[in-house]
């Protein structure tokens, strides 16, 4: 800390402020009208959010809700009444989930903050009271903090950079909920799909192993054929138990985006993802999207600039950084015989002497941070560029997968059903194999799901790379083969 | 059944296929055939006279006579052998077909025979059972340098003695006869033999077995013994034609066997002899009547017998297999099973799944149901009564007494006279058989039939 010397000045050397100089007065004025102007947006800025985030694909159409009312509550349950497309799922997680209405609060707490830093400091009133034997002293200060007033402009500026700032922060918030409400909407109906396939494929194995229980009880198999089939029903049996509790999960993932309980948290999902679209779309160059249209790299942007502000800021205020001025009335009573009283006027000024610390810490502190959020700004644009490429390829790979599975390896497989039942007529197959065959055709379906899913996942990631943000440890193909494993750890 | 005329063979003829003549200059024109029907018997044009043989489902190779020597001209080369009615099989063969075309000469007969090689990989002939020159044995790197691809070949030697016989390659032997290289072969005895009587009817086949799984065209030439084709010349029942014989005639049947297992040739209704081998005639004093013989591998043998009895009597291998089509050898035996509630539910996962073989396997003979492409049904063929529940190595002895001499088609289905039919009793009353209560003692855990006792003193089997 810097030794404040305070120094009293008074008597001889204290002056009336007599007329204020005619600048100083319009700086104050100027000073006055900016604190006049910086009174809290009613919205709390959640307008310029929805500004942002209009029109993105990931909207689905809709306005995020910064505090869900009675008519918005009545078209949740609207949407909720029906099977629940994804659009639907999006719009209620933007009018009803708690994540939204976080990020309308943060949005609303930096709207504070700025009209906070535009506000004009509270003059100080200061006053003691001393008494020195008969002497009694009044001492009455009223005091005002004259660089935050000086530096008023800078602070509300800089404040007004971080709210922004803070908008795109809090548009970024609401497309990641869309995104994320997307992805759980995606995974929840695909988990859902999955168990009605695998389910089947349980079906298949019970009917084998009832049969070859049936085939032992009758004398024609072992007991080493029988515990086999017995063997492939068990593991059907897990696989199946395994894929319900995905479902559940993921349903509840989703349950909770869209912030539901009680009876709402019962809503239907539609059977099946929707299809394939017919081709990929013509982006033309992604990257150059991504750096125009994030809103992360806006941010960053934003972020830098109003470090950049601060930057002056802290450079005016590194060797004095605060000073306070006073207006001092001292009136002592003498309570003897003649009962004299004194009064002195004078002011104050409280002033750090920059002897220890001339600001260098605070100005290289600065520097740091501005250096810092450029690094961020470079670090962002870096991470955009290359998450638009990766979501690009990721979204091509899932698309052509799906698409393979769509147009060959279904088809395939049903041929190769179709061509068991034939071998089956012709008694060179034995039923077993059938089901086996119909069982390996429902992994395949399952797989095929799959790949619709991890397509659909491709696709918001794709978006929200675009035009959003950062999806945050996407890749596709490490979701697929995460979540893969135990839904179809039989095939 | 899908008979074919017998006289189908002659109409189509032997057609001369587009090989240039100035290549072919000093060779006889090489002959091919298109048709799987039996030829009728070719009655020799020159040369020596003899009785000719009617190849089952094939044909005999003309000759040219040139300076008195028989000259035959066999091309081996890939061919499309329908073994039955939609169901064609890539083989390897001789002019056209698989088998290739019987060759009959007449004992003293000077033969030369062109060998013209068309195949991907060299071959030879071996002549099987023949007395000749070593050099003309046939055996690729030991007796002759084997046939390089479009090259040909010529064998010279003389036909010493009467009987039957066949030709095969002896040249990567296992694939080239594994893809159906083979041929019938008949010497005739140049003058009456002691030991050989004449006989009005007189066919040959061979026996051949393919891997050829079902849905495909091509034989696995590595299979060992799960073959699933079971064939008399290259055909399978029901389209083995029928061998047509007038009351009374005497009729020979030669049987060759190039399969890897021995196949017991049974004739209904009749008692045969063996009257000759690939070795020769049997002595008469060595004959024995049966009406099974078994013909092993590599084997010929020649049966005998005046066809007696009218009607249609079955001629087939004994072995059960052997008179079934394709078939699932790994299929677990189903009968007995109970399907109930499980079929249902089958049926939910694969809407054209039926039962089957819980109660045997005679639904395949009797149920026509979609089974893979370019191949043959396990059993089939139906007959005046139903089902046949047959196929493979099986077909039909037709004696009637109205089959004119030298007629060899197909009299149709035979009219049994009033009474002779097995027929059912009348209220007989019996209760059907129905499955056994109890499970069979292994089954039962207690039972002591079903404890694994340890090989040990005399408890155990004493091998």
């Amino acid at each position: 800390m810097n030794p404040i010397v305070r120094r009293q000045l008074a008597g001889p050397l204290c002056y009336r402020r007599s007329s204020t100089p005619l600048k100083r007065a319009a700086a104050f004025a100027s000073v006055l009208i900016l604190a006049g102007c910086a009174s809290l947006s009613p919205d709390g800025g959640s307008a310029d959010v929805q500004a942002l985030v209009n029109g993105n694909p990931l909207m689905a159409g809709t306005t995020a809700q910064r505090a869900p009312d009675e008519a918005s509550q009545k078209s949740v349950d609207a949407l909720l009444a029906k099977p629940l497309d994804v659009e639907a799922a999006v719009r209620i997680a933007l009018i009803n989930g708690p994540r939204v209405q976080d990020a309308f609060a943060t949005l609303q707490l930096s709207d504070a903050d700025r009209v906070q830093a535009a506000s004009l400091p509270n003059p100080v009133l200061s006053f003691s009271r001393l008494a020195q034997g008969s002497e009694r002293e009044f001492e009455r200060m009223l005091s005002f903090n004259v660089v935050g007033l000086v530096t008023l402009p800078w602070q509300a500026r800089w404040a007004g950079q971080r709210h922004e700032a803070a908008k795109l922060q809090a548009a970024q918030s609401v497309l990641m909920l869309a995104a994320d409400t997307r992805r759980a909407w995606v995974r929840a109906v695909a988990a859902q799909q999955s168990v009605v396939y695998l389910r089947d494929a349980k079906e298949a194995a019970e009917a084998g192993a009832e049969l070859a229980h049936r085939m032992a009880q009758v004398g024609n198999w072992s007991a080493l054929q029988r515990t086999r089939e017995q063997l492939l029903l068990a593991d059907a049996s897990a696989q199946l138990a395994r894929a319900e509790q995905a479902a559940v999960a993921s349903r509840e993932q989703l349950t909770r985006l869209m912030g539901l309980s009680g009876a709402r948290a019962s809503y239907t999902l539609p059977d099946r993802l929707p299809p394939l679209p017919q081709a990929a779309p013509e982006l033309g160059d992604v990257q150059a999207l991504a750096l125009r249209d994030r809103l992360d790299v806006r941010s960053a942007q934003a972020q830098n600039t109003a470090v950049a502000g601060s930057l002056g800021l802290t450079r005016a205020t590194s060797v004095i950084n605060a000073m306070e001025l006073g207006v001092v009335r001292n009136t002592t009573f003498d309570n003897d015989a003649d009962r004299t009283k004194k009064t002195k006027r004078g002011f104050e000024l409280d002033l750090p002497i920059p002897i220890f610390d001339w600001g260098q810490a605070r100005n290289g502190r600065a520097e740091a941070q501005y250096l810092q959020s450029a690094a961020r700004v470079r670090d962002v644009g870096v991470l955009a560029a290359s998450e638009a490429r990766e979501a690009w390829q990721g979204w091509n790979t899932a698309y052509a997968i799906a698409r393979r599975y769509r147009d060959e390896v279904l088809p395939l497989r049903k041929k190769v059903n179709e061509e068991m039942v034939l071998r089956y007529n012709g008694m060179l197959a034995s039923v077993w194999e059938l089901l086996g065959e119909t069982r390996a055709s429902m992994l395949a379906v399952n797989a095929g799901i799959e790949a619709q899913r991890d397509f659909w996942l491709a696709d918001t990631d794709l978006q929200l790379v675009l035009t959003g943000s950062s999806p945050g440890g996407m890749t596709a193909a490490q979701t697929a083969s995460a979540s893969d494993a135990p839904a179809t750890g039989g095939h | 059944m899908n008979r074919r005329n017998f006289f189908a063979g002659a109409a189509t003829a032997v057609a001369a296929t587009s090989v240039s003549r100035v290549a072919m200059a000093a060779l006889p024109e090489p002959v091919s055939q298109g048709s799987t029907a039996t030829a009728a018997p070719l009655v020799p044009p020159n040369g020596r006279p003899y009785n000719p043989v009617v190849t089952l489902n094939g044909w005999t190779l003309p000759w040219r006579m040139n300076a008195g020597v028989k000259e035959f001209h066999l091309v081996a080369e890939p061919v499309v052998r329908e073994m039955a009615p939609g169901f064609k099989v890539n083989m390897w063969g001789y002019n056209g077909q698989s088998p290739g075309p019987t060759i009959e000469v007449v004992e003293g007969d000077r033969l030369r025979i062109f060998v013209t090689n068309r195949l991907p990989e060299h071959t030879t002939v071996h002549w099987h059972g023949q007395r000749l020159p070593n050099g003309m044995d046939g055996v690729g790197g030991i007796t002759q340098p084997h046939i390089p691809p479009g090259k040909t070949f010529v064998y010279e030697f003389t036909a010493r003695r009467p009987g039957t016989f066949m030709y095969h390659p002896h040249a990567d032997e296992m694939v080239q006869m594994a893809m159906g290289m083979m041929g019938f072969w008949v010497t005739h005895p140049k003058e009456s033999h002691p030991l050989i009587d004449p006989v009005q009817r007189d066919f040959c086949f061979l026996l051949g077995s393919f891997d050829v799984e079902p849905g495909s065209a091509t034989p696995k030439v590595n299979t060992m013994t799960d073959f699933n084709i079971w064939s008399f010349n290259s055909r399978v029942f029901p389209a083995i034609d029928t061998l047509n014989v007038r009351k009374g005639d005497r009729v020979r049947i030669r049987v060759g066997n190039l399969t890897m297992t021995n196949h017991p040739i049974h004739i209904h209704g009749h008692e045969f002899e063996v009257t000759g081998t690939d070795g020769g005639p049997v002595p008469r004093t060595a004959r024995w009547p049966e009406v099974s013989v078994d013909v092993a591998v590599g084997q010929m043998r020649q049966m005998e017998f005046i066809a007696d009895e009218e009607g249609d009597w079955s001629l087939h291998c004994h072995k059960a297999h052997h008179t079934m089509g394709p078939m699932g050898h790994d299929v677990p035996t189903m009968i007995g099973v109970d399907h109930k509630g499980v079929a249902e539910k089958i049926r939910k996962l694969v809407p054209d799944y039926m039962v089957m073989g819980d109660k045997g396997m005679a639904d395949m003979g009797e149920m026509e149901m979609p089974i893979p492409d370019n191949t043959v049904p396990m059993m089939t063929g139906t007959g005046p009564f139903g089902s046949a529940e047959m196929g493979g190595m099986f077909t039909l002895l037709k004696v009637r007494r109205d089959q004119k001499p030298g007629d060899y088609r197909d009299p149709g289905w035979f009219k049994h006279p009033p009474g002779t039919v097995a027929r059912e009793v009348p209220n007989a009353n019996m209760p059907p058989a129905t499955r056994k209560e109890t499970p069979a003692p292994s089954m039962k855990n207690s039972s002591p039939d079903a404890t694994v006792r340890k090989p040990s003193g005399s408890g155990a089997h004493n091998h």
